[in-house]
């Protein structure tokens, strides 16, 4: 009966009954998350990517979590060392875009209307091209190789970021408490940082972590193409593509088990963004 | 608006129809056209399919025919000829040819065109090595003399590759749409895709019985996702996957002397380059101790079993096995210990406790390349590289996607490299300072007098007999020699057996002991293949 009464208040203090509480959490877990993989990723070493004849081919057992694949390399740590080579890239190019399309955004919604014709011609230029196309021409066109891939995906995804900040202020300097400091006589910089600046910044970060995901899944993409990184770095889409081979003859483990690392860590990404929208913007942070 | 929209949905439905019936006629053409083959097993060439710019020169040009060839156990028949004797001093070749052969476009094949193809090899100064042959000349309408400026021992061997070309049809667009006496012609090719060809009507030989061959050019694990979808006959894999089971499909090993092995730059960088500015030497590689001790430390047994799935043998040299061959060159390896003391003798301590070795604040170095779609090549890369982190040299692995790159860095990195011919010349090519960063030949600059002393002198023996023993000291004479006792300027890992599957239906015969992957090497026997229900 003690356990029961004191239930709800636990619950409260903790506060998980709350929207923003719960979002709390969520942000909190995914955060450990990603710091463990980083981690790991730091302290393990390279023993586990040298070859090992002996313990080659093995199923998941408790020595190996993840099984060893056709050199014996241990999975464990070509998968979280590929993860965090993916997040690097991920990290990298989503800041390039975030920083791209704020400023192009920016750019659009105050210069006037011959630069925002040019700057919506842009996105919509790169927008209308098929975005594998876009990230495998670029690629190819820088030389391929770990730079390609990470110069192809930090240009080719600011665009739907760039036109959701260009939309959000234009409404903003058409919003009544714009008019009416503008009318009481603020300067354009006081009221860019008074008033544009809260509105702007949590679309801004959510959209930088919403974009995570994106180029994460497509830097493994084109490496699982065969573009960018040497075959025998760890990086997730070459582990995929590698693992194709052997999948057929009952090696599950190379492919099934990176495979939903990846996707447990994008998913993530995914659930951090949508919590911190929860947290900071503010239509739903009160609720 | 509405009108051109209904059209295009009519013609939709129209592609699709056409689709239907292409796709309908596509899965059932296996089963009624058993003389069409399907083979991915790699080898298209860059410069094209002609002979006198190195097409074929491992044999077995399949759309030419050579004068003489090899048969399964590797003697010397005639094929084109029907004799051919050299002269006492060595310096002349006469060559009878048949009269019955025909090129593909039934033009009749004669002594001028022998002719005319040496000359134009040897002039081309490509792939074939013809430096010795001085002129060739019809003396009949089939009888050709080779006239050579210095006695070649190895000359036998190209009367055995060069495939001979009509002189009327030879030009600059042959290599893309090449005409020959061999077993089939080319119908058509789609560079980096595939290649056509069908049964040459007028081939002197016996008919093959398929009478159209499709070569899929894919890269590994496409053409390997192929043969398990039963879209192709006969399918080369990589050694690793040849362990796995293909339904309808049997394991084809084949043994040969095509070998891998990690390539040295022998000589100090001084800050030269070639003329197209690739950097030449490597400080670390060009200190004998090393190469010794690489040699010492790799455990070949190991890579065999580990890599290759025990399809294939050590390798000690590149010529393992093969007549020419030095049984010296087999070294005691997989020593570690040995390897250390090697390295401690010759100055190599690691003195800063990083578990690498340095010498005059030179830290024991370099980086090994392997070409990015070489997955055995990527493997043994890797495995030689952590059997050396064990002796205190950092092998850093590099994987490169274009042999270009591979070309810019191959005079300053260690290369994982792959080469083995029926023809000792390969052994001159690999070793003698004349070759010197000379294409693909001898890329280390390796030089030693003594050993280009042995390699002329085995290449202008009085006989192929007499020169054995010089190509054999060439390699190890007791002192020096380029083996692993000696310079080691190559570290030879191992020899492969290639692996292919082969539809349960068909019947390859026997294959030959199969030298470097160019070309198509199982299909020198392609006429003695059939079909089987």
């Amino acid at each position: 009966m003690s356990t029961l009464a004191r239930t709800p208040a636990l619950a409260e203090r903790l506060g998980i009954t709350d929207g923003r509480g719960r979002a709390m959490w969520v942000l909190g877990l995914c955060l450990a998350y990603f710091a463990t993989l980083l981690l790991a990723a730091a302290f393990m070493g390279d023993a586990g990517l040298s070859t090992d004849f002996p313990n080659k081919k093995l199923a998941p057992c408790f020595e190996f979590p993840f099984g060893t694949d056709w050199l014996g390399r241990d999975m464990l740590v070509r998968t979280v060392k590929g993860l965090c080579r993916s997040l690097g890239i991920g990290l990298l190019a989503a800041t390039v875009s975030s920083v791209v399309s704020a400023a192009l955004g920016t750019l659009s919604a105050t210069m006037g209307k011959r630069t925002d014709a040019v700057v919506t011609t842009l996105i919509d230029l790169v927008m209308a091209t098929p975005h594998l196309v876009l990230l495998i021409l670029v690629s190819f066109a820088c030389g391929g190789g770990a730079t390609g891939v990470i110069i192809a995906v930090a240009v080719s995804h600011w665009t739907r970021l760039a036109r959701i900040i260009r939309a959000e202020i234009l409404q903003l300097k058409q919003a009544e408490f714009v008019m009416v400091s503008r009318k009481l006589g603020r300067s354009p910089w006081w009221i860019a940082r008074r008033h544009m600046l809260p509105h702007i910044a949590p679309q801004f970060t959510i959209g930088l972590i919403l974009l995570f995901p994106h180029a994460i899944l497509h830097s493994a993409g084109l490496t699982f193409l065969g573009f960018g990184l040497s075959p025998h770095n760890p990086s997730i889409g070459i582990l995929l593509s590698e693992s194709m081979r052997h999948i057929s003859t009952g090696y599950w483990w190379l492919a099934i088990l990176p495979g939903l690392s990846l996707l447990v860590t994008v998913k993530l990404f995914d659930v951090l963004g949508n919590s911190l929208r929860v947290i900071t913007d503010p239509k739903t942070s009160q609720e | 608006m509405h009108v051109p929209k209904r059209l295009s949905v009519g013609r939709s439905l129209a592609i699709l129809a056409a689709g239907l019936i292409v796709f309908c006629a596509m899965a059932a053409s296996p089963a009624l056209a058993r003389d069409t083959l399907t083979l991915a097993v790699k080898g298209e060439p860059d410069d094209g399919y002609d002979p006198t710019l190195g097409w074929g020169r491992y044999g077995s040009p399949l759309f030419q025919s050579t004068l003489l060839k090899r048969d399964e156990n590797l003697n010397i028949v005639n094929d084109l000829a029907t004799s051919a004797a050299l002269s006492a001093d060595g310096l002349a070749w006469s060559v009878a040819i048949r009269e019955d052969a025909k090129f593909s476009d039934g033009t009749p094949l004669t002594a001028e065109d022998v002719a005319y193809t040496f000359n134009t090899a040897a002039k081309a100064g490509g792939k074939v090595d013809l430096i010795n042959l001085d002129k060739a000349e019809a003396t009949g309408k089939y009888a050709v003399e080779f006239t050579l400026g210095k006695r070649d021992t190895t000359f036998i061997n190209r009367l055995i590759s060069l495939g001979i070309v009509p002189k009327a049809a030879h030009g600059p667009g042959y290599a893309r749409k090449p005409v020959g006496s061999g077993p089939y012609m080319m119908v058509e090719w789609n560079e980096g895709q595939q290649m056509i060809a069908e049964a040459n009507p007028h081939y002197y030989g016996r008919k093959p019985f398929f009478k159209r061959l499709v070569f899929l050019f894919t890269d590994e694990d496409t053409s390997f996702a192929a043969a398990k979808a039963g879209k192709v006959d006969v399918v080369v894999v990589p050694q690793a996957l040849a362990v796995q089971t293909i339904p309808g499909m049997t394991l084809h090993p084949v043994k040969s002397v095509d070998n891998r092995g990690l390539m040295f730059p022998t000589v100090p960088d001084t800050g030269k380059t070639t003329d197209k500015g690739a950097p030449i030497g490597n400080d670390v590689t060009a200190d004998l101790a090393i190469r010794r001790a690489v040699n010492v430390a790799i455990d070949r047994n190991v890579l065999v079993s580990g890599v290759l799935e025990g399809f294939g043998r050590p390798a000690y040299g590149p010529c393992d096995g093969l007549p020419w061959d030095n049984p010296e060159n087999k070294i005691k390896d997989g020593d570690p210990e040995a390897a250390r003391k090697i390295l401690a003798d010759a100055g190599w301590k690691d003195t800063d406790g990083d578990g690498i070795v340095e010498k005059d604040g030179l830290k024991a170095e370099f980086t090994v390349i392997y070409p990015a779609g070489r997955s055995i090549r990527q493997y043994l890369a890797l495995a030689c590289a952590d059997m050396l982190k064990k002796i205190g040299i950092n092998a850093k692995v590099e994987g490169k996607r274009s042999w270009d790159e591979i070309k810019h860095l191959m005079h300053s990195c260690v290369i994982v490299f792959g080469w083995g011919a029926h023809d000792p010349i390969e052994v001159y090519q690999l070793y003698s300072s004349h070759h010197a960063g000379d294409g693909w030949n001898n890329p280390g600059y390796y030089t030693n007098a003594k050993v280009d002393e042995y390699l002329d002198g085995a290449i202008s023996a009085p006989g192929y007999e007499a020169s054995l023993e010089l190509w054999k000291k060439a390699q190890w004479d007791g002192e020096t020699g380029s083996n692993a006792h000696g310079d080691a300027p190559w570290a030879w890992l191992v020899n492969l057996e290639h692996t292919y599957f082969i539809s349960n239906h068909l019947d390859v015969g026997v294959s030959q002991v199969e030298p470097h992957g160019h070309g198509w090497p199982i299909t020198a026997n392609i006429q003695k293949w059939t079909w089987k229900d």
